[in-house]
């Protein structure tokens, strides 16, 4: 059905330049769609009165699941009232974000029949958002949505929806498959990302490489990124090739974290040994340089944004583990044995990372059966508090 | 062992007495029926199954108010 | 209640290997290398020789549906129907026929979605829902970040180069459901007022010992309201996270006066030359000035002019600033130094300077 457009005299100034305008695409749902149009005209109220109208409250999912639906009101529901419920339907992506102009539309579809028309694409964890369905709306989109193949994604105190890089997919650095890996790692915990048991959110970010195109060190609680241990590969005629154009000595040598490269203008030599995988050299001359062999990938934990003890960023669980699909199922241990101490112990909406700095890294690692080792820290301690124990042997 | 149904009974009693005082988390719930029914009778992964169970026959529903609850479904 | 259907649940997301063009299926895992001949274009080579043209497109995360449809007709167009979307929200079409480049890119740009955010650029600005969809923005987020990107355009579509890349990100309060706490430039929506309590709706709402126990510097204290259970807030203690928010919806923090915008500079995530690092305050505050926040985008352009003026190359923001010192970042950007900038939380003093390494020389 044709709507008439809320008058939005504010809005219509984002309309203007030439960066794509979300109020554009806003108003494209909006004629079609009363939903969309009283959308519109709200946040056209929010910019008059600088403030959000929405509440937040109790919703979580449709039946039987904990997670997947974020319950939205808005608090002016007598002016607005296509848009007085307008809840977020998390689901679950492709991993890598991939897909075909077919299940695009089939998407829309579902949402073209029982939503707002307006999505995110998308959300800051990786799902596809659907943004605005009324409480009647969810168990219908669910049936299409199971119905196609998609399934909804985390929300509340479970693993969220595990997201990654688009690795061997596309990217010749990528250490491990990433997209099978989160393929696999998402299968294998429906039921812990469906049905919150936890003391709060839980999420699973891969990377292929140290670029960490995904964020993963600063915003997933298991975070595991790719990285290698033979040496780098030279290809030596395409390193005289960049030296035509890139000036190998300042921005290849001179920016290496620890100076590992030699460069005499004819011959590009690396200490493989003091090398830290960084990326750079790499990133710079990517037809010259590849990451060597004997690939794998770091596991960190405990990243955080700041709710609410303060940001975190992950730190170093496992130097080193291979990433070969047989190797998929110790990972899977291992992040049941952290749920298993963190659920024991953890306080209600205390993240991972958190709880280690409560209770201690050492006590953590002997709880989840891990041996301390020197690649976990930066240094030492600088402090004298050490908490021995009782039973050390007397000398 | 506990019966899952014996589980999921009394875990909805205690979400019952419970309501309108406390909000209970999955957590809470599992740790109260190890301590009742005791580690010989009832464990974690029949605590999940018993948790299951009461959400998917409608007698409980699952909540967010900062983190996630196991609630009485609301009044219609 | 009549007895339902079995349903079905727990399917997970689709495999993606279905949603793979050809050149990806046969080259999986074995890339040689890519360049990037133009903004916008990444050229990736196979061992085999294969090659595929990603062509990047700006988008506003928030679409409608009715653009994906038209995403959808495009890549049926120009690449049989094969596209991704990266995790800053641009939208990538994928090509086997470089022979369509140039007439895509024309064809986007000419549908509003120009093409960019490759290499040493500012691309998509990663950001939450503000006044769109959440309930505890502190500002809009989309209506800034479309102000931002209309005025660093250039930046995007590689007229105007940088040292390295830059990452923008924005969050519309301090849960940050964005990287902003490790991104070149941070924008941050922060209140300044504490709770406003509806006492009518306390009780009913939430739950009184875990609304006093979500506050991290033990601000609130139970209390009774015209003989009903409720809390207070001893305002000089409160630090304006909203945590109370969170788990007791009657205690909100919005305030249309006194909410508004902060800015962080030099976090990172990659690990490429410099560990990964945190953004640090820049500017404590800039009030809501809606629809386009024009003081909150002239800082930003500030910032990002003094950096691509001073910085090495490949140096990104939080290197540039490290190698020059704090005190130089201040003078250069002519940005006000004021208590606010000085850490009082956990752990504040390792943020100290404890040593005699100082520019002194004029």
């Amino acid at each position: 059905m044709a709507e008439k457009l809320r008058e939005t005299p504010l809005l219509d100034e984002l309309e203007k330049g030439p960066w794509p305008s979300f109020v554009t695409e806003i108003k494209k749902s909006a004629v079609k769609n009363s939903m969309a149009n009283d959308q519109l005209g709200i946040l056209e109220r929010s910019y008059k009165d600088r403030i959000g109208h929405w509440k937040h409250g109790g919703l979580v999912g449709v039946m039987g699941y904990g997670g997947g639906v974020i319950g939205r009101y808005s608090d002016l529901p007598e002016e607005y009232p296509e848009c007085a419920e307008f809840h977020t339907i998390r689901v679950n992506q492709p991993a890598g974000w991939f897909y075909t102009s077919d299940v695009l539309r089939k998407l829309c579809n579902v949402w073209e029949k029982h939503g707002s028309g307006l999505t995110n694409m998308h959300g800051s964890t990786g799902d596809i958002i659907f943004l605005g369905a009324k409480t009647e709306a969810l168990e219908p989109v669910f049936a299409d949505l199971i119905d196609m193949g998609f399934d909804l994604g985390g929300s509340g105190s479970d693993v969220r929806t595990p997201s990654c890089c688009c690795g061997q997919a596309r990217c010749e650095w990528a250490c491990y498959d990433t997209m099978g890996f989160t393929y696999n790692l998402t299968q294998h915990f429906q039921d812990e990302l469906h049905r919150p048991a936890f003391p709060y959110k839980f999420k699973f970010k891969m990377a292929g490489c140290a670029n960490d195109c995904v964020a993963s060190v600063a915003r997933s609680d298991m975070s595991i990124i790719g990285t290698w241990r033979e040496d780098i590969k030279v290809d030596q005629g395409e390193i005289a090739e960049y030296a035509k154009t890139v000036n190998i000595a300042d921005d290849v040598a001179d920016r290496c974290p620890t100076g590992c490269i030699s460069w005499d203008g004819k011959t590009f030599d690396i200490d493989n040994a003091n090398c830290v995988k960084c990326m750079h050299c790499i990133n710079v001359m990517p037809k010259a340089l590849a990451p060597g062999d004997e690939k794998g990938a770091t596991i960190l934990l405990g990243a955080k944004a700041p709710i609410i003890g303060g940001a975190l960023l992950a730190s170093v669980l496992v130097p080193f583990v291979e990433m070969g699909e047989e190797n998929y199922e110790d990972i899977y241990e291992l992040a049941e044995e952290i749920w298993d101490v963190w659920g024991e112990h953890g306080m209600n909406r205390e993240r991972v990372g958190e709880f280690i700095q409560r209770v201690g890294m050492g006590n953590f690692l002997e709880q989840v059966g891990l041996d301390p080792e020197p690649e976990m820290i930066m240094h030492p301690r600088t402090n004298p508090y050490i908490f021995f124990e009782l039973d050390e042997e007397e000398d | 062992m506990a019966t899952k149904e014996e589980v999921a009974e009394a875990m909805f009693n205690m979400v019952k007495e419970y309501h309108g005082k406390k909000n209970l988390k999955a957590l809470d719930l599992t740790k109260a029926m190890i301590e009742k029914f005791g580690d010989e009778a009832c464990d974690k992964k029949l605590c999940k199954k018993a948790i299951r169970e009461l959400v998917d026959n409608g007698k409980c529903t699952y909540s967010y108010v900062g983190g996630s609850y196991i609630v009485l479904p609301p009044e219609e | 209640m009549a007895e339902k259907a079995k349903r079905k649940t727990d399917i997970g997301p689709p495999n993606h290997e279905q949603f793979l063009p050809p050149v990806i299926k046969k080259n999986y895992g074995k890339w040689k290398h890519h360049e990037i001949p133009q903004p916008g274009v990444l050229v990736h080579t196979a061992h085999s020789g294969d090659k595929l043209y990603s062509v990047r497109a700006a988008s506003a995360r928030l679409m409608s549906i009715e653009t994906i449809r038209l995403f959808a007709d495009i890549a049926d167009e120009f690449c049989g129907g094969h596209l991704r979307f990266t995790s800053r929200n641009n939208v990538e079409f994928l090509l086997d026929n470089e022979a369509n480049v140039k007439p895509i890119i024309e064809k986007l740009s000419s549908e509003g979605y120009p093409v960019g955010g490759t290499g040493a650029s500012i691309t998509n600005i990663v950001h939450t829902q503000g006044w769109v969809h959440c309930h505890s923005a502190a500002t809009d987020a989309s209506g800034v970040v479309k102000s931002i990107m209309d005025d660093l355009f250039p930046y995007f579509d590689g007229t105007t180069k940088l040292p390295a890349k830059l990452r923008i990100a924005f969050a519309c309060c301090l849960n940050m459901c964005g990287a902003v706490h490790c991104s070149d430039i941070a924008i941050l929506g922060v209140h300044r007022r504490a709770p406003h309590i509806k006492h009518e709706q306390v009780n009913a709402q939430c739950e009184i010992p875990s609304t006093v126990s979500a506050c991290p510097t033990g601000a609130i204290r139970p209390t009774t309201v015209d003989g009903v259970d409720s809390v207070e807030v001893i305002e000089e203690r409160c630090m304006f996270c909203a945590n109370c928010y969170t788990v007791c919806p009657a205690m909100t923090l919005n305030d249309p006066v006194n909410d508004g915008l902060s800015i962080w500079v030099g976090g990172k995530v990659s690990n490429a030359r410099h560990e990964p690092m945190f953004s640090k305050l820049a500017i404590p505050f800039i009030p809501n000035n809606p629809p386009r926040w024009p003081e909150t985008v002239e800082a930003v352009r500030n910032i990002v002019e003094i950096y691509a003026a001073n910085a090495r190359n490949y140096e990104r923001v939080g290197e540039w600033i490290e190698r020059i010192g704090w005190p130089q970042f201040f003078k250069l950007t002519g940005i006000e130094f004021t208590k606010y900038h000085i850490d009082d939380f956990k752990h504040a003093g390792e943020t100290f300077k404890r040593s005699m390494h100082f520019r002194q020389s004029q």
